[in-house]
């Protein structure tokens, strides 16, 4: 019974961060329709950018993790300034694009960090917290809660604001947008730049508990991608439900199947999409191609 | 662990393609030089074949810098009877399939023997070539699979996975009779070897591990496994992993509260493993190896002075074997007077050599060494068990 909460509470917290990366994904293709495949990368980019700040330049936890969303916010603009004269032309070069801007970020990393990668130590020093035999990392705690205020603060933005709800707007009829004066670009690149930013956070708050190097995209990436198809692409709290569903999932085989983890995991996921392919929360969402 | 991150196809196929004109030149010209690899007089050729770009590129420049070491002093005190030794090294980029189109270039270009490479899986590609070609190897690799070729030609310049583990299974049951004993090693080739080379020497001894967890090459979170050996209460964790994922093992078993101590082979003394489980987590692991330190012997100490006098870094313990490696096969060159073939491969395994790692002395099937030394972490620095 311990062995199952102390699963699940590994699972949860791994989990929290796959939510993030899922958002990043939906938040793209809900506004543009467009799957970013850079994504990934642009978190294991951020994770090199807010451990770099964090380590060499010593600088708080919290500000590194800032200046690093801000720079994968400017990496998110830029892909999307690059890719707008495709947009509403050319959909498949579009998403080989994306697929192009992650391994270019790749190999940028390399140019930068070198093939060996780093170990950044926990910023909270505090011990391990002892709940009846259950060792929850404070840490663990940190990743949750931000995890937690990110999805409040997408949400509230998306519904509440102006802003939100003109990209709202144009996810929903491009046309009739652009008739009502909206910037469509503007829009689009807005949601580049937070889906990016998301990216950062979850990189940056994914290094102290695993391990910062150039493949750390392809290890969020496929369980972000795999956690927004399970919630149902597009939808935000589809890629919360979905995140922590992977996490706790992968926890749960890794205890049960060792070895064959992985594998036990996407056959779980690829039974689960094939009975509802549009996902948990399977709303039919922009088909813009 | 991780994939290459650059295409190498272009370079695997120009490589492959010069060892293709080499051999073609090779075989068209038989009058030309018809001698046996290397004559009796002009320098001797020495091929160094390891990683030097890519992923396993900082092990290549370990090991180079170790040979190179080796064939300066040599060269410093005269050489071999008066022949110098040149030495050149070729880039395998850690690719098994260059690695055996190199074999064939070295053949073609009359190389007395290779030294390298640090891969098992790379050595063992090239060893059948070599063998044919009668040009002796010594090899930085470990893995058991090295033995099992069976070449006259392929010599290890350390132990095998076998002899690591069966020290160390010794040490923890023997010495420090610790029978509760949890494992927890990953499916790729090394953690597969160390595994099946510990459980067999914990077996043998007759003690059965109190669990034995697999976890995958490209896990990052442990937290299951973990959990499990938690609860099995072990008296000492054994790690069958490489140096990045024992660190985050051995970082995520203290955050669950796991506080016996860790063991495993060379990786898990690499500063590399200390830095990534961080230095209070990383304290008091065991670890099996031949080169614990630099301050270990008076010979070991020269050759960390000159390292770091030739290179301005501290050496290691991959740069030690191939020190030891080069060393031998020069020793043996200066005892058969400049033989190759089959006559300097029964040179090296006559050869009797005091080296950094310890007394070398060959059998049949090519390993010289069959002892590690046990140390220990302490403050972040791989120290004597005493």
């Amino acid at each position: 019974m311990q062995d199952t909460f102390q699963t699940l509470v590994s699972g949860l917290s791994l989990g929290a961060v796959y939510a993030l990366v899922a958002m990043g994904f939906s938040l793209v293709y809900r506004t543009m329709g467009l799957v970013n495949f850079a994504h990934a990368d642009i978190a294991m980019i951020g994770a090199y950018a807010a451990s770099t700040f964090y380590l060499t330049s010593r600088l708080p936890f919290a500000v590194a993790m800032v200046v690093s969303i801000v720079i994968t916010g400017a990496i998110g603009l830029v892909i999307e300034r690059v890719l707008r004269p495709l947009e509403n032309k050319d959909f498949d070069l579009m998403l080989i694009g994306t697929i192009g801007f992650g391994i270019v970020l790749q190999a940028v990393a390399i140019l930068i960090w070198g093939t060996t990668g780093r170990a950044v130590p926990s910023p909270l020093r505090s011990a391990p917290l002892d709940i009846l035999g259950i060792r929850v990392r404070t840490y663990d705690l940190l990743v949750m809660g931000v995890a937690a205020l990110a999805v409040v603060a997408l949400g509230f933005f998306l519904s509440r604001t102006k802003r939100g709800a003109a990209m709202q707007a144009v996810a929903m009829d491009h046309d009739a947008a652009t008739a009502v004066g909206i910037n469509v670009g503007r829009s689009n690149a807005l949601a580049f730049a937070i889906g990016a930013g998301l990216a950062a956070l979850a990189g940056g708050l994914v290094g102290p508990m695993l391990y910062v190097d150039a493949s750390l995209g392809g290890a969020l990436g496929i369980k972000g991608f795999a956690a927004a198809m399970l919630g149902g692409f597009g939808s935000i709290n589809g890629a919360v439900v979905g995140g922590i569903a992977i996490g706790v999932l992968d926890s749960y085989a890794a205890g049960h199947f060792q070895g064959y983890s992985v594998l036990v995991t996407f056959l779980v996921f690829t039974a689960t999409i094939m009975i509802r392919p549009t996902g948990i929360f399977g709303e039919r969402t922009v088909s813009r191609a | 662990m991780t994939r290459p991150a650059l295409p190498s196809a272009p370079r695997t196929l120009l490589v492959g393609t010069v060892a293709l004109l080499a051999t073609v030149t090779a075989c068209s010209a038989p009058g030309e030089s018809d001698t046996k690899a290397g004559s009796d007089s002009g320098p001797i050729k020495i091929a160094v074949v390891n990683a030097r770009s890519g992923q396993l590129s900082s092990l290549g420049e370990w090991e180079y810098r170790g040979a190179k070491l080796a064939i300066d002093e040599w060269n410093k005190k005269g050489g071999i009877k008066g022949r110098k030794i040149q030495m050149k090294s070729f880039d395998d980029q850690g690719d098994p399939t260059t690695g055996t189109n190199l074999a064939r270039k070295i053949a073609g270009e009359k190389y007395v023997a290779m030294i390298g490479t640090a891969e098992s899986a790379v050595t063992i590609a090239m060893a059948p070539v070599l063998k044919q070609e009668e040009i002796p190897n010594i090899t930085s690799g470990q893995a058991d699979g090295l033995v099992a070729q069976k070449s006259p030609f392929l010599f290890l310049n350390g132990p095998t996975s076998t002899t690591y583990d069966s020290t160390l299974a010794k040490f923890l049951i023997q010495e420090k009779g610790l029978k509760k004993i949890a494992m927890i090693s990953n499916n790729g080739s090394f953690g597969k070897g160390e595994h099946d080379a510990f459980a067999k020497a914990v077996k043998d001894l007759g003690v059965t591990p109190v669990t034995d967890q697999v976890v995958t090459t490209d896990q990052k979170d442990f937290s299951a496994a973990l959990t499990k050996i938690r609860s099995a209460k072990p008296q000492v964790v054994f790690i069958g992993s490489e140096e990045v994922e024992a660190g985050l093992i051995v970082k995520q078993a203290r955050d669950l509260g796991i506080d016996a101590p860790f063991a495993g082979a060379a990786p898990q003394g690499t500063p590399v493993f200390i830095d990534t489980a961080g230095k209070a987590a990383a304290e008091g692991t065991f670890v099996s190896s031949p080169y614990l330190s630099n301050e270990v012997s008076p010979a070991a100490q020269k050759f960390a002075g000159a390292y770091k006098a030739a290179y301005g870094v501290e050496a290691e313990l991959h740069g030690a074997k191939a020190y030891d490696g080069t060393n031998i096969l020069l020793t043996a060159l200066k005892s058969s007077d400049g033989a190759t073939g089959k006559k300097l491969a029964d040179a090296i395994r006559a050869t009797d050599y005091d080296g950094l790692l310890g007394h070398f002395r060959y059998g049949e099937e090519g390993v010289g060494i069959t002892k590690t030394t046990i140390g220990v972490i302490r403050d972040g620095k791989l120290v004597e068990q005493k």
